[in-house]
């Protein structure tokens, strides 16, 4: 890569890391699996970075969660066809949630991991990555309209979570 | 009576998606509809919980380096990956690393506190912020009404409050809470925008008006300050500095009309 390229590539898809490597988290529901997923997307990234120009609405952030949620769903057909049926690996998130609010790990964590992966995908790139609905548009391949009403059954399941959640 | 259309509408509303016509045929319906302000008040307390709950990770390290590596080389990665199984020494390590971060965040505390004057009110007000951000201390009174939250203050402070609601403009008012910064107490009202929190600090002004705000940035958060001619002005926030502007834009245009 060329030196401009790359701190092109390093100024514009590397502060985004955090971002990708959380959406992996909950796409994969494992750290070892998220960490795989995020390297063959940054490679991707790379290999494709040329061909992005940071067209008018289209952030490098939205671009690169593109790459990443395509890669982990790739990545689970090839490589774990079973992981939709692997149980949810609650020792390792209870752990991060812990950091943030003991009693939130009971009720949160486990109701957002209930979710189907697709309502799960819509809640965490608008709540913890703060993107758009075009945005979210652009990341899942579906029309506005159809991420505003995903993204509002979403919520209305991880509501319904959190009550089950908390009358167990 | 059900309203499906109205539950994605309140949704798009409250994410600051409605285009101003809607928002205005929405804000009509939700002035007389009981079914959809309590839909909107379960939402809101559904934010809270998520703002308070649910984690973000940082990416490892170790990741970062093998894709910078990865950069600089343009070829295939270093195949050295992490162990395939969770481990407690790759657990231990981010907490490790955490914890040392959280000694660093309380050493910088202590020294930041003992700055000149001037910038000490600034330190207590981020300190106000940063507490209120732990569990259980955000809100005294949660609410999105501001009829709800405004009356609350009544008889807890010898001033009142304006209290507004920017929900339409994708900043809902999440509530309310008595804080104690420079000396008194003073009120303390909390927005939200999708994950961050905002903090808005009140109170009788003691000095004259300022024209612009003043911007600070302190570990990680913005804070925005102003005097009006009644009152002084304190917003923090770890949100973008465009948007924390863009609200408190809305705040001042607000209290001017008022």
């Amino acid at each position: 890569m060329e030196s401009s390229a790359l701190a092109r590539f390093e100024a514009v898809v590397l502060p985004h890391l955090d971002a990708a490597y959380t959406l992996a988290r909950y796409l994969m529901r494992n750290a070892s699996d998220a960490d795989d997923v995020v390297q063959d997307a940054c490679l991707r990234a790379l290999k494709y970075f040329d061909g992005f120009r940071g067209e008018a609405g289209t952030s490098a952030r939205a671009w690169l969660l593109t790459i990443v949620r395509n890669t982990a769903h790739t990545w689970r057909e090839r490589h774990r066809p079973e992981a939709l049926a692997v149980e949810f690996d609650e020792r390792e998130h209870s752990e991060a949630i812990a950091e943030r609010d003991p009693e939130a790990k009971e009720t949160l964590g486990r109701a957002l991991e209930r979710l189907a992966p697709e309502f799960r995908e819509v809640i965490v790139l608008r709540e913890l990555q703060g993107l758009s609905y075009k945005e979210i548009g652009d990341v899942t391949g579906v029309p506005v309209g159809t991420v505003m009403s995903r993204l509002s059954r979403a919520r209305a399941r991880l509501q319904e979570a959190l009550r089950e959640e908390e009358v167990r | 009576m059900s309203h499906p259309n109205f539950e994605a509408q309140l949704d798009a509303y409250l994410d600051g998606e409605l285009t101003a016509g809607d928002v205005r045929t929405l804000e009509t319906h939700l002035a007389q509809c009981v079914e959809c302000t309590r839909f909107r008040d379960r939402r809101l307390e559904l934010r809270a919980a998520i703002v308070a709950g649910i984690p973000t990770f940082q990416a490892p390290p170790a990741l970062r380096d093998r894709i910078r590596a990865a950069a600089r080389t343009g070829s295939a990665l270093e195949t050295k990956r992490a162990p395939r199984r969770f481990t407690m020494r790759t657990l231990w390590r981010p907490l490790a690393l955490a914890a040392s971060l959280a000694v660093v965040a309380i050493g910088g505390w202590s020294l930041a506190l003992q700055h000149v004057a001037g910038e000490a009110l600034a330190d207590n007000v981020l300190a106000s912020h940063v507490r209120s951000l732990m569990p259980g201390h955000l809100t005294d009174v949660l609410s999105s009404d501001q009829h709800t939250v405004k009356p609350w203050f009544n008889g807890r402070l010898d001033y009142s409050p304006s209290v507004y609601d920017f929900a339409g403009r994708g900043y809902p008012l999440l509530g309310g809470r008595l804080d104690y910064v420079g000396g008194r107490p003073v009120a303390a009202l909390v927005y939200g925008r999708r994950q961050h929190v905002i903090n808005v600090f009140v109170w009788p002004a003691t000095s004259g008006p300022t024209d612009g705000s003043n911007k600070r940035d302190r570990q990680g958060y913005h804070m925005l300050h102003w005097t009006t001619p009644d009152y002084t002005y304190w917003v923090v926030s770890d949100l973008g500095l465009a948007e924390l502007q863009d609200f408190a834009q809305l705040l001042r245009q607000a209290d001017s009309i008022r």
